[in-house]
């Protein structure tokens, strides 16, 4: 490009004037080959201008990895491999946006930590690359070793809501029925577990009910314990596009978030009195006549004990439990009642609490009573946490027999042995042990050996000194994972690289119930494989390759997924193939096949004004691109009616006292951090949009009273741990409680291992503390 | 092994073939393009003989670096070249293009601005920037109380601003403001790397990028907007936050000229910033930035310490050496000259070559003057460029006979006060970024301070040194009355200098955060062990020393020699570690940023 700044006419002599504007052109040069690394060309493909020298030969679009929204993003790539990503416009999710996470997907497929083959821990203690050979046979002879030793329940695995649907029933089927591993459980048990034991109590399936255009839908939306604009930023695109000027946003949480500023109403209401809020607010409804008996009556059951129960739940006594005015429970309920389409959203503020499902469904009777459920812009809703935490619930093979079974069903273990082509009697008749359990099975000593699959306890995981220490007491460890740097990884005995989002095929479910396709779009590196092909491999390892025949690729895995969820809620017969989700930008379940037995419930959404149509809708072969659950009332218990589940609000676990005064909450950073940062803190860029160190949160009158100057090194202990951060000085939490981003890794050496009894979902939200000057601690 | 697509591969007895094992519907066959069943059938048989070189491993391997997004999902081969995105931004452009007197300028709704910070990796992604390089950036606000606390996250890139400092200040005219669209545009190809224009904004928008020894920023998305396309920001603004509107620059500079803008955000009236910020929240009036008790020591600048101490140095031994010329007889003078000249170049060429370290392009230096209209850094450039070649003159008249008539009072004083210009530049050029620790009193003090204590004592060194080989100056009758007045100045200039240096503490009383307490209190704080030896640098080769030198009066000769050889490596320490300490204290003028740690 040198000519570019002296243009050489040779040979030829130059004019005086081309001579001087040679030289006006060197003293003050325009363009240039550093010029040209900016400038931008039509990227064809529908992108508009993009950067000349990323101008990609072809696009695809997939379903982004990180959290249950499901945005599509649109891979720019050159000879099939990714050089580039934009958010997919024509996406039905996201229309066009996505969250810096999405945005840098593909950063952290580049990183240099990643794990690029087996790796083993030697006898000098350290892990070492060992063949794929190796890694496979140390496997099979260890677990079985420990089987062999110890019995059938003395191995288990934790899996994920990070791996595709395909991998996810893979992992369960090869574990449960080909390893005869009795007690597996995911890191979904850390954010969903509580939504889907509401849900099923109170619906008779695991059902969210909800489309994404309910938020633009309603006019009154209630978000609870959600700071949706920071956990789930393209949901809240959803919200910002409902037009309905006179629309209500209710924040529910104790700190002023980023969404409880952008609400109408905040209730910052004390940490973990939110179930004495909602029978307090029940209460009320029912005081103020606003109860849709007709809905009540035709489409549920246990109305009446519910309506006395909540009469206990005063004005007064709620407003002592919660902090909250008089004046403000009854603005609350007279907003819900004047509501005409009231939805009810909640996220990890419930679900992570000593009362969760309680909590959840709380707010489901909330829908059900005032017959807000199954209309555009209504329901009770729990937004989702990982990118498959959806398809984890229906078909990781953990609580649920695949397909949203039961394992104690005979029936139903009867029509999974048929459709995998095996002897029932593999299938076993119990539930297996939660996380929480399999972490006390550990410490029991009843579990010895242990495989986890894509997720990093050992960081994430509530009193995490205590579950670290208990890992360390296996006999054998296994991590599976794309990086062998996280925590969890660096304490295996056998590390198994496996490829990462982008490197492989399958599908996800989002919140919206939303099956959309991941692609493969980059090389894995080194000796990495999907977990799709390390469960092959392990598969004929440990001998039962043959019950696996069929599970030859994702896609004939999908078909095998079809036909477990015939005739179940979640029946998505309908989807001929991976090829039909990416005509239609991904497809809701259910989805049942033309003319199979059960309906599809509820009529379909028409579509909503301000959706672009899709241009390239195929004909004949596509649902509507937005569709809801319960239009018809008819609900999924064997009577049809959806139940008022309620139960009287218990005490916190680990309250205040003199030694531990403050109330400690965990939460979510900034929507640049992902969960244990495996993936995020691989990337530059969104490492540049979240605070680089551990802080803490105090409001300045503790701060004052304390004598903790802004941004001072302070010391939090609980009974459990400490940990030093810098001090945060806002007035966006209140008085007495602290908040700490669950992404440092220290966080979790604070909480409390309290659990919901029901959904057996860690309490990470609210535990004891006391803080004070770095400098006068461990002294 | 192409032919070997192990997609459907079967690996144990009986698996049969690899057609799938359900019934598909029709249609399915169709979509995507599988390999045919016998390939499949050959893995079978592979995988069953585990003496054969390739096992399911291999294959798997081989599989795994497939890539078949393309193969699959080609049925977008035609060419969108209207961007899909389009119909999602329209109403964030203008209408039309800036009329006379106006431009174009982002505005952003703060109301909408929900902070997550998608506009940061969009500008990234779609214009291709370096791995962690970023032209916008969100921070934020926080303050209230009570039920009425307050956060607001706030997205900022360049301001393209109406009076823009960048511009302004580059010495090589590598900022263009477009006369149309008023856009801040920086001509890549033609900066030289001096980074004052990182000094000169407010906003912290320029960016630079080591590797290309360039700076880079916002350019609205020029290209695209040319288009009809938003710039990637606006475009990726899930709340629609950002827009980009046309502005009367005139009401602009009016706005910014009463102090409108943004809480927590520095004086735009300095530049006349475009970005329009817009609320309907009532923002309280104790809003502050959430780093607002972030303090972290900026950037060294080594090449840039040693050419400011270097170059005052120079011009106080050229001043010193003419100002005892005035006074001090000729004959001793005239013996002593050559030499002080001669350091004073060398130790001043020494100082521009140190500078050109600082430039991310020296080879382009020479571009420098081009800035002269408005750049104090271009007008540096050519004061130090004019001292140092009237004081190479004056050292070549003292060293070559035939130059020897060059040798005048005039000559000298000229030297002397075309360095004292640069010098002045010198304090210009940081007093011109408007940073309160670079005011121009500040600047001047140090830097006319600096001139006058290093050039006293580089005097008082080759003078002592001169004397060492030259019986002639250490008999002369003057000779001691010289030292003796060079190191009282020295002793004099130093305390006061450092008086004046501790100065700066006074701002730890004040109540509220401002950018010179802030400096105080780095100073104090993280910087306080670097304070402390600047001043013990500063006592001992500037007050101990030259004090010690009085009161034993000491004949010439080596132990002499040696006293002053201190004098100038303490002091000439203490000094770099002053303007070390210059850069690393000066807190810049910024937008608000995110919760630091």
């Amino acid at each position: 490009m040198k000519g570019s700044v002296l243009p050489a006419e040779a040979g030829a002599p130059a004019r005086p004037r081309a001579l001087l504007e040679k030289a006006r052109a060197a003293f003050h040069q325009q363009s240039g080959p550093l010029t040209e690394e900016l400038v931008l060309r039509p990227g064809d493909f529908g992108l508009g201008q993009v950067p000349a020298r990323l101008k990609p030969d072809a696009t695809a679009t997939a379903v982004c990895g990180f959290c249950s929204t499901g945005c599509g993003l649109n891979v720019h790539l050159r000879q099939g491999a990714a050089i580039n990503l934009s958010a997919a416009a024509d996406y039905p999710v996201n229309l066009g946006m996505a969250c810096p996470k999405g945005w840098e997907a593909l950063t952290p497929l580049r990183s240099a930590d990643r794990a690029t083959s087996p790796l083993l821990r030697n006898t000098r203690g350290e892990l070492e690359a060992a063949s794929w050979e190796t890694a496979l046979r140390v496997f099979t002879d260890k677990f079985k070793a420990i089987q062999e030793r110890h019995g059938p329940e003395s191995l288990a695995w934790l899996g994920t809501g990070q791996i595709t649907t395909e991998e996810l029933a893979f992992l369960g089927a090869l574990a449960k029925f080909g390893m005869g591993i009795r007690h597996g459980d995911g890191n979904t048990r850390q954010c969903m577990a509580t939504a889907v034991t509401a849900y099923k109590e109170s619906f008779g399936f695991d059902a969210p009910p909800y489309t994404y255009a309910d938020f633009e839908e309603s006019d009154v939306l209630v978000f609870v314990g959600s700071n949706l604009c920071i956990a789930h930023p393209i949901l809240w695109q959803r919200v910002l596009r409902n037009r309905d000027r006179r629309k209500i946003i209710i924040v529910v949480d104790p700190r002023k978030t980023e969404t409880a500023m952008a609400a109408t109403q905040h209730y910052a209401l004390r940490p973990k009195s939110d179930l004495v809020l909602f029978y307090g607010l029940a209460n009320l409804l029912l005081a103020g006549g606003c109860v849709d008996r007709d809905f009540v009556h035709r489409h549920t059951t246990g109305f009446e004990p519910f309506a006395r129960f909540v009469q206990g739940f005063t004005p007064e006594v709620v407003s002592q439990a919660t902090g909250l005015t008089l004046a403000q429970l009854r603005q609350f309920a007279d907003t819900i009642q004047r509501g005409r389409r009231v939805s009810f959203w909640w996220t990890m503020g419930v679900n992570q609490g000593h009362e969760a499902t309680r909590t959840a469904q709380a707010l489901i009777n909330l829908a059900l009573m005032t017959g807000n459920v199954g209309r555009p812009g209504t329901g009770p809703n729990s937004i989702t946490g990982q990118c498959n935490a959806m398809g984890s619930r229906l078909f990781s093979n953990t609580t649920n027999l695949l397909g949203g079974h039961d394992f104690q069903n005979p029936a139903h273990r009867e029509k999974v042995a048929r459709v995998l082509g095996l002897d029932a009697a593999r299938i076993p008749a119990g539930n297996s042990l939660a996380y929480d359990q399999i972490v006390q099975g550990i410490a029991d000593g009843r579990i010895k050996g242990l495989w986890v699959v894509a997720t990093n306890g050992s960081h994430s995981w509530i009193d995490q000194s205590h579950f670290n220490a208990l890992l360390d007491r296996l006999e054998f460890l296994v991590v599976q994972d794309m990086f062998a740097s996280t925590e969890t990884a660096q304490r295996a005995h056998l590390v198994l690289p496996a490829a990462g989002w982008g490197e492989k095929e399958g599908t996800f479910i989002n919140s919206e119930r939303r099956f959309g396709r991941v692609r493969k779009v980059a090389r894995a590196p080194g000796r990495a494989l999907a977990d799709f092909h390390i469960f092959q491999l392990l598969a004929r390892q440990w001998g039962c390759g043959e019950m696996f025949s069929r599970w030859t690729s994702p896609e004939a895995v999908f078909q095998i997924l079809k036909a477990l969820s015939r005739g179940q809620p979640c029946d998505f017969t309908g989807i001929r193939d991976f090829a039909h989700l990416d005509a239609c930008g991904g497809i809701q379940w259910p989805f049942p096949e033309a003319g199979s037995m059960r309906p599809v419930p509820g009529p379909t959404v028409s579509a909503h004004k301000s959706h672009p149509s899709h241009p390239s809708h195929p004909a004949g072969g596509g649902p509507e691109r937005e569709r809801r659950l319960f239009a018809d009332g008819a609900f999924f218990h064997p009577d049809g009616k959806a139940r008022f589940v309620f139960e009287a609000p218990r005490a916190l676990p680990e309250p205040t006292d003199e030694d531990f005064p403050f109330l400690l909450l965990t939460g979510r950073g900034t929507s640049a951090q992902w969960h244990t940062g495996t993936r995020t803190e691989k990337s530059a860029v969104l490492r540049k949009l979240r605070p680089p160190g551990i802080y803490v949160e105090i409001n300045p009158s503790d701060a004052q009273r304390l004598r903790l100057a802004p941004q001072a090194k302070v010391c939090v202990e609980s009974r459990r741990g400490q940990l030093v951060a810098t001090a945060f000085v806002t007035p966006t939490i209140q008085p007495g409680q602290l908040f700490i981003p669950m992404h440092y890794p220290a966080a979790n050496q604070l909480t409390c291992a309290a659990f919901d009894p029901y959904s057996r979902q860690p309490s990470y939200k609210a535990c004891a503390v006391q803080i004070c000057p770095a400098s006068d601690a461990g002294g | 092994m192409t032919s070997l697509v192990p997609s459907q591969g079967q690996f144990v007895k009986g698996a049969g073939t690899a057609s799938s094992p359900l019934p598909l519907p029709t249609g399915c066959q169709e979509a995507g393009t599988k390999p045919s069943p016998p390939l499949a059938l050959r893995l079978h048989e592979l995988a069953l003989v585990p003496s054969d070189a390739r096992t399911l491993i291999d294959e798997l391997l081989e599989e795994q670096q497939r890539l078949t997004a393309v193969e699959q999902f080609a049925w977008r081969k035609d060419h969108h070249v209207i961007a899909a995105q389009t119909k999602l931004y329209q109403e964030l452009l203008p209408a039309r293009a800036p009329g006379p007197g106006q431009q174009y300028a982002f505005a952003v709704d703060l109301d909408s601005c929900s902070g997550c910070k998608a506009c940061v990796t969009a500008c990234h992604s779609l214009n291709g920037l370096d791995e962690d390089e970023t032209w916008r950036s969100v921070g934020l606000l926080h303050g209230g109380a009570g039920s009425g606390a307050v956060q607001q996250t706030v997205t900022t890139a360049c301001h393209h601003c109406v009076e823009p400092a960048c511009l302004e200040g580059c010495p090589v005219l590598a900022y263009e403001k477009d006369p149309v669209t008023g856009i801040v545009r920086h001509l890549d190809d033609q900066c030289i790397g001096c980074q004052y224009c990182i000094l000169k904004c407010p906003y912290d928008v320029p960016q630079y990028s080591a590797k290309r020894g360039i700076v880079r920023k916002c350019d609205m998305c020029s290209d695209r907007l040319a288009v009809g396309e938003a710039p990637a920001c606006a475009q990726a603004c899930p709340n629609g936050a950002i827009t980009i509107t046309v502005v009367d620059k005139a009401a602009i500079a009016a706005a910014a000229r009463r102090g409108e803008f943004l809480p927590g955000a520095p004086d735009p009236g300095y530049t006349l910033p475009t970005t329009r910020y817009h609320t309907t929240r009532g923002l309280p009036p104790n809003l502050v930035p959430a780093d607002q008790h972030d303090l972290k020591p900026g950037r060294s600048h080594p090449p840039l310490v040693i050419m400011l101490v270097l170059t005052q140095l120079s011009v106080g031994a050229a001043c010193v050496e003419t100002g005892l010329r005035m006074i001090f007889p000729a004959n001793l003078m005239t013996q002593l000259s050559s030499w002080h000249a001669l350091v004073a170049l060398g130790i001043g060429i020494l100082a521009l070559g140190a500078s050109t370290l600082h430039l991310g392009r020296p080879r382009y230096a020479w571009r420098a003057l081009a800035g002269l209209k408005t750049s104090w850094l271009s007008r540096e450039i050519l004061g130090f460029g004019v001292f140092a070649a009237l004081a190479s003159l004056q050292a070549a008249a003292g060293w070559w006979p035939a130059l020897r008539g060059l040798r005048s009072p005039g000559l000298g004083a000229a030297v002397s006060l075309s360095g004292l210009l640069g010098v002045f530049c010198s304090l210009m050029v940081y007093r011109d970024t408007r940073r309160p620790f670079w005011s121009g009193a500040t600047a001047a003090l140090k830097f006319f301070a600096t001139t006058a204590l290093l050039g006293t004592v580089t005097i008082l060194f080759v003078t002592t040194w001169q004397a060492l080989l030259f019986p002639a100056i250490a008999s002369h009758g003057a000779y001691r009355q010289l030292t003796v007045w060079l190191a009282t100045a020295l002793a004099a200039i130093t305390a006061v200098k450092l008086g004046l240096e501790a100065g700066i503490l006074r701002h730890l009383l004040e109540p509220r955060a401002s950018s010179l307490r802030r400096t105080a209190l780095l100073l104090t704080g993280e910087l306080a062990e670097i304070s402390m030896v600047r001043v013990l640098l500063g006592l001992i080769g500037g007050v101990i020393l030259p004090v010690a030198f009085l009161i034993r009066s000491p004949a010439p000769g080596g132990a002499t020699l040696g006293i002053t050889v201190w004098m100038l490596v303490f002091a000439a320490l203490g000094e770099l570690l002053e303007r070390y300490l210059f850069f690393v204290a000066a807190v810049p003028a910024k937008m608000p940023g995110g919760i630091g740690t």
